[in-house]
């Protein structure tokens, strides 16, 4: 149902804000991330008000070791922004280079993660306050996780060149992408882990 | 052949059953594996198998073609334009960017879904016709109106809004496409799947929980319930994708000149609804992971057995579906202040105010959505907030409606069968905005709660609200689409027979609630024959009515008069290309010089479109 009138493709328009239109896109997707991990947050808010969070089975979660993930996944953010820097620097070895650090400490997090399940002696199916340890940190999981496979095709692009100073938006959201997990788990870790259980 | 290999439905037909089998078999060898009994669990088995054949569906259809030619690190041309426009009919059913073909295939598929979700609510009628049994079980009573309600919402409300905004803001605000033209759409071939989701629930004894599937009935449902589950993500996943989409293009990709001020309130109106989605609709994603979790791997949000909280489930969904509510409006206010100012010839009255109060029922409408819950047993402090911040609401509401009327104050109107919908849509609003307002007050509400005044209230708005501005919104813009005008006197008999026969349907409820009928019962004490006789054989008529509707478009469509590239004189940007619009929309970016309801002045203009692209300077290497 086209009219007679058709002309021909136009060029990208000119943008008028600083943002590209992908990072504006993913910066208010992000806004509904937020919101998802809100919803359960807000259940796990009203767990710890209503009845004060106890572990299923006077169990306690490794606050501690917890603490050096925690490290690891903060270091991961700064190498992610080094993959950056490096590109600035048309330095092409370097940005795979770090992605691949970053890669790395983000699956040394997850496995991590995973043995803290091993040994933590409850299960998501011991009451309500398992059910939620076990939701809030998977569903962080699951972001480290699509995030992993985001770092994984970008040091893919970076191998065939692809990243430009000129063009990479897309390695940019992977590193907005990166960093808001890794914001997402500091407030994870500061309300679920270091507040005492009360 | 070839077809099955080629992005189009044929591919469809095998990637989706071929990702089900995939991921059926490796959940069935995980579960082995790990010494999971039983090994073949339906309900596991069918999430994965819904999921992955979702995902199926959108790589048949050719969503991932272009990411994953960017996975695998290959070269990228963002000039591409090779899927863009509709050349023949077959163009509708493939996987397309123009922003325009989305559009309507937003509409054209949304609007089948209406029809299927009307046709429960005619079953169901017949139904209730008459005190007793007639031709429905209980159970199948519960599935029809559970369906009715999520149907029309998720599959028909709030994407059809998504359909017309698509259609129309790129060429509003002067843009070329939307922002993303492949989520664009991605987001439309997402509904199809919610759609088949939650219509397929029927061969697994659909969902009974009502349109809300509280807890801990949704827990103890059939596997119905789990594809509710699913189809509600799936639909709300489309929903958030368009609205990033919309946000992105409104604030990125106005023309020169088209200040926020300058925006169309359609414009506006999508620019709140979908800022409304990106917050609002990942609180019932989380709602429903958390009760599909309870019910797949038995984990306690919502069992009072494992300390968890029932009531939290029904926090978490209001707190995205009294947002939803506006969600399902909002746009709704926009075309009728487009399709008021057009055909009463005078500019908007109090534009800013009207712009304002779409931002401020935005904000105030997270503040509210407990008012659902005064009678469900939660913390009492929360009662009285509540009602004071709904009773708020109507404020902003209150000034839109005030705007129209004062629009059309002394306006030269044209009785086109749109502003008939558009005046009609005041009255019946007016009348469901009236009944929310006596909602708001606790105890009035705790006494009438779970009544047929409910269905009465949001079928008022919902029907004589959203539905009327669909209706407008549909006349309005027809010329446009499809270049020819449609009927004008059987348009004239559809908003008739429609405003009469809605009435005559929904008003009776009120007394039938007040009375004390209950809602979602498949059965009525006696004294409520003759008035549920009456909803139901208006109920027919209605439903009928809908028929001209449809008999018009399709006929119109083909064998209209051509209208012009302006039939209404309207003087927004969409008004000034050849109808249908050209492929690329504008042949050159617009100008725009002024506000864009300058009806009445002299010579006013909204914008212009140069003949010729003024030199740009060119730096050259």
């Amino acid at each position: 149902m086209s009219a007679a009138t058709d002309h021909p493709a136009p060029q990208i328009q000119p943008y008028r804000t600083g943002l590209r239109p992908e990072t504006l896109g993913l910066i208010i997707f992000l806004v509904s991330e937020v919101a998802l991990f809100g919803a359960f947050f807000m259940y796990y808010a009203n767990l710890r008000i209503l009845n004060g969070i106890v572990w299923p089975g006077d169990f306690d979660i490794p606050a501690d070791s917890t603490s050096i993930n925690t490290l690891i996944l903060v270091l991961s953010s700064f190498t992610c922004e080094f993959a950056l820097l490096s590109l600035e620097r048309r330095k092409n070895g370097a940005v795979f280079g770090w992605l691949f650090a970053t890669f790395m400490l983000g699956a040394v997090f997850l496995g991590l993660q995973v043995h803290e399940y091993m040994i933590v002696g409850f299960t998501p199916q011991d009451e309500s306050t398992g059910t939620i340890f076990f939701t809030l940190t998977g569903l962080h999981g699951t972001h480290v996780f699509i995030g992993l496979v985001l770092l994984l095709f970008g040091m893919i692009r970076a191998l065939t060149g692809r990243w430009s100073p000129e063009r990479h938006s897309g390695l940019l959201g992977i590193s907005i992408y990166w960093h808001f997990v890794d914001i997402v788990w500091v407030v994870l870790f500061t309300v679920v882990y270091c507040l005492p259980s009360s | 052949m070839t077809a099955v290999l080629k992005p189009t439905l044929a591919r469809c037909l095998w990637t989706a059953p071929a990702f089900a089998a995939l991921a059926i078999l490796i959940t069935v060898a995980a579960r082995s594996i790990f010494g999971m009994s039983p090994v073949l669990q339906e309900s596991t088995l069918l999430t994965v198998a819904y999921i992955a054949g979702g995902i199926g569906f959108i790589v048949g259809i050719g969503g991932f073609d272009y990411w994953w030619t960017w996975m695998r690190g290959g070269e990228l041309d963002p000039n591409d334009h090779s899927q863009h426009g509709a050349h023949s009919w077959g163009d509708y059913f493939k996987f397309n960017t123009d922003h325009k073909v989305i559009g309507i295939q937003y509409i054209v598929f949304t609007f089948v879904m209406f029809l299927v979700g009307g046709m429960f609510a005619e079953v169901f009628r017949s139904e209730l016709a008459k005190p007793g049994q007639q031709v429905l079980t209980d159970q199948q009573y519960n599935g029809l109106i559970s369906q009715h309600g999520v149907i029309m919402i998720f599959v028909f409300m709030v994407p059809v809004f998504a359909g017309i905004g698509n259609y129309v803001i790129p060429l509003m605000i002067g843009a070329a496409d939307m922002a993303f033209p492949r989520l664009n759409a991605v987001s439309f071939w997402l509904l199809p799947v919610a759609a088949f989701t939650l219509l397929s629930s029927f061969m697994f004894g659909s969902f009974d929980g009502g349109w809300t599937g509280y807890p801990t009935l949704s827990e103890q449902s059939g596997y119905g319930m789990t594809l509710y589950q699913l189809g509600i993500q799936l639909a709300g996943a489309s929903s958030i994708a368009t609205a990033v989409n919309f946000l992105v293009t409104i604030i990125a990709m106005r023309a020169p000149g088209m200040t926020l001020f300058r925006m169309p309130l359609l414009v506006w109106a999508n620019l709140a609804t979908s800022a409304l989605v990106v917050a609002a609709t990942p609180f019932i994603a989380g709602a429903q992971f958390m009760a599909m979790f309870d019910r797949e791997m038995g984990t306690h949000f919502f069992t009072v057995a494992g300390n968890g909280d029932t009531l939290v489930y029904q926090h978490i969904f209001w707190f995205y579906s009294h947002p939803a509510v506006y969600i399902m409006i909002l746009p709704g206010f926009g075309i009728i202040s487009e399709v008021i100012a057009t055909h009463a010839r005078k500019p908007v009255f109090g534009y800013r105010a009207v712009a304002f109060s779409s931002a401020g029922i935005a904000i105030l409408g997270f503040a509210v959505w407990a008012h659902h819950m005064f009678a469900s047993g939660m913390e009492p402090w929360l009662r009285v907030p509540i009602m004071l911040s709904t009773l708020l609401i109507a404020i902003p509401t209150g000034i839109k409606i005030f705007s129209w009327l004062g629009t059309m104050w002394g306006g030269v109107l044209r009785m086109t069968t749109a502003n008939l919908f558009a005046i009609g849509f005041i009255f019946t609003f007016v009348i469901g905005g009236l009944s929310g307002v006596m909602l708001a007050v606790v105890p009035f509400d705790v006494s009438i709660t779970n009544s047929y005044f409910i269905v009465a209230h949001f079928h008022y708005v919902l029907f004589g609200g959203s539905i009327m501005t669909i209706y407008a919104g549909f006349y309005h813009w027809f010329p446009k689409v499809t270049g020819r005008m449609y009927n004008e006197i059987l348009g004239r008999w559809h908003f008739w027979l429609t405003f009469i026969f809605s009435n005559l349907v929904f008003f009776p409820m009120h007394y039938q609630g007040l009375l004390g009928m209950p809602r979602r019962v498949a059965d009525y004490a006696p004294e409520f024959a003759w008035s549920n006789t009456l909803i139901s054989i208006a109920a027919f008529i209605l439903g009928a009515s809908t028929l001209i509707f449809v008999y018009n478009m399709i006929h119109s469509a083909r064998h209209g008069k051509t209208g012009g590239a302006n039939p209404w004189r309207g003087l927004t940007l969409e008004w000034m290309l050849s109808s249908p619009p050209p492929i690329f929309n504008f042949p050159t970016t617009p100008r725009v010089i002024g506000g864009p309801y300058r009806y009445g002045e002299e010579g006013a203009k909204h914008a212009i479109v140069p003949e010729v692209e003024p030199a740009t300077v060119e730096t050259t290497v």
